[in-house]
């Protein structure tokens, strides 16, 4: 443990003590006001049948920088150490590779949970500034900051199996974005061939907009739950094996 | 120590390390010398267990590397090839950091930090970036995070590569004091370094081991110094036979020269010294002797007989 915590603190420190975590986070925040501010102004012309909190997170330009964070937080994770070589230093010191794995992932995670504290503020500035009570109830809010997590949780995940998998970062970015995309539209299928075709549960079950839309309305569903912690769960297993198979290949 | 048998790896149709086995002693400065691209990273990489070999086995202070691979590694201090680094880290963060994953905490790292700092002449830049070090100074980096936890075995991958006269003999100097603690492998292909540093050299070319032995030992028994040349005032056809027949002589050449004087080669076994012989079989015949030379060898020339490839 105490070793996972050494390098879990040196993986936080990489994105913190250089302006590269700090870029990221101006990004977010940037498109996070930016996403709000459309979204008030669309309130402001015409009345909506939705939340704020609703229809600023299921708006398409959510989705466009929700997807870039991915692989801009993780492409450096694997690749980078494999390209200067210092991975060979990280895998002859006595540590294990589960413990190399979840430090890195672990602090690409935390990177990305404290991107979304901007969000929090924006919506609590919301009824400071303007005095009126919020249009939207606390619940929303706490629904899509749940889903945004779990959805983060699987997305980092991803990133890290992309930057394991080679050893150069625009590939490892390629890749993950790539694999992000995929997963999007296993999302948007049944909205293209309709509800009735015999796989339409299995793509309603993975699809991230449908899960957004029901948590940001502030309904809680342990589905998701399950699918986004196993699926993590077993693409952390792959980018375990895939940096351990160096060790045991033939 | 060390002890290797029978160690190959094979990437996909080029056998890189065919079936090396050697061994190396507690307290012994070894010299792993080759050609580039002769297996020697490759093999130091299985050692540390970054690499599985493809068959073979080998056992690091009696714990298999490939089975028992962080009992290994926690007894190994590992400088790869071009000393890979953090370079955004800062000297004693980084070497900070390296001791903790080596389990070290507290008032011994503080303390470890210290000594290896000063050991290696790092004090003065601790504060410094990595990356604003000149190649020098992050060898020495790569060497203090090796040191750093006591190893009981030192391997060092080209360690003076790149370096410039004045700091590969530092390092060297440094090599040397550190071999009267610890073991250590080092690879190289300065010939001039392992003459002065080591006291085993294992040899390696193309994936095999051509020779592992003392410097002295592979001097004296290379070809050259098998080669002793006399000048005699000896008429050839009297003196040829005589020297055929000392027992260890395997071929005599001869040869006139302008002046009179006759010129013999004789090729004798290795690890032998004729040379007291022909002086008295020069005496005994009353023959002026003007020139008695053994070849001399250098390591460098034991080297280059052994990898040479025609």
């Amino acid at each position: 443990m105490r070793i996972f915590r050494i390098l879990f603190f040196k993986e936080l420190k990489t994105y913190f003590l250089t302006p590269f975590g700090w870029l990221i986070m101006a990004f977010a925040a940037l498109m996070q006001g930016f996403v709000l501010s459309t979204t008030l102004e669309a309130f402001e012309n015409e009345s909506q049948n939705e939340s704020l909190v609703h229809v600023t997170f299921n708006s398409p330009l959510f989705w466009f920088y929700f997807l870039i964070l991915f692989p801009v937080l993780t492409m450096r994770l694997f690749s980078e150490e494999s390209r200067s070589g210092t991975l060979e230093g990280l895998l002859t010191a006595p540590v294990r590779t589960w413990q190399v794995v979840l430090s890195k992932y672990f602090a690409a995670y935390v990177c990305f949970v404290i991107l979304w504290i901007p969000v929090f503020i924006h919506f609590k500035l919301f009824t400071i500034i303007t005095d009126i009570p919020p249009p939207f109830a606390p619940g929303e809010l706490y629904g899509a900051m749940t889903i945004i997590m779990l959805m983060g949780a699987l997305f980092t995940a991803f990133g890290c199996l992309a930057s394991v998998m080679t050893s150069s970062q625009i590939i490892a970015g390629v890749v993950c974005i790539g694999i992000l995309l995929v997963h999007f539209f296993l999302g948007l299928v049944t909205e293209q061939y309709g509800d009735t075709i015999a796989a339409a549960p299995v793509f309603n079950f993975v699809s991230c907009q449908n899960h957004l839309q029901a948590f940001s309305r502030g309904l809680l569903d342990t589905r998701p739950f399950a699918y986004y912690l196993a699926t993590t769960s077993f693409v952390l297993l792959l980018t375990h094996h895939l940096l351990d198979f160096r060790r045991w290949k033939p | 120590m060390i002890e290797i048998a029978d160690l190959s790896k094979r990437y996909g149709r080029h056998l890189a390390v065919d079936k090396i086995s050697f061994e190396v002693a507690r307290g012994e400065i070894v010299g792993f010398l080759g050609p580039n691209g002769a297996g020697k990273t490759t093999t130091l990489r299985m050692l540390t267990g970054f690499l599985p070999p493809t068959s073979g086995a080998a056992r690091i202070a009696g714990h298999d590397i490939f089975r028992e691979s962080l009992e290994v590694r926690k007894r190994i201090g590992y400088m790869p090839e071009n000393v890979p680094l953090y370079t955004e880290m800062r000297v004693k963060e980084y070497l900070r950091f390296r001791g903790g994953l080596r389990g070290m905490g507290g008032s011994h790292l503080r303390k470890r930090l210290g000594e290896v700092l000063d050991l290696c002449g790092l004090t003065d830049v601790r504060r410094k970036m990595i990356k604003t070090l000149s190649k020098g100074y992050r060898q020495r980096v790569g060497l203090a995070d090796a040191l750093i936890h006591e190893p009981d075995l030192l391997i060092l991958d080209e360690p003076t590569n790149g370096l410039d006269p004045n700091q590969i003999r530092a390092i060297r100097r440094l090599i040397q004091n550190l071999g009267e603690k610890h073991t250590i492998l080092l690879s190289t292909h300065i010939l001039s370094e392992v003459e002065m540093t080591c006291n085993k050299v294992v040899i390696i070319d193309g994936g095999r081991i051509k020779a592992a032995d003392t410097p002295e030992n592979l001097v004296n028994s290379m070809r050259r110094a098998g080669r002793i040349t006399v000048e005699l005032q000896a008429p050839i056809s009297i003196a040829e036979p005589l020297l055929n027949s000392i027992d260890v002589v395997t071929k005599v050449n001869s040869q006139s020269l302008q002046d009179g004087w006759n010129r013999f080669t004789v090729f004798v076994a290795p690890n032998t010294d004729t040379r007291l012989k022909l002086s008295n079989l020069a005496i005994e015949n009353r023959w002026p002797l003007r020139a008695l030379s053994r070849g001399t060898g250098t390591l460098e020339e034991v080297f280059v007989e052994l990898t040479r490839k025609d």
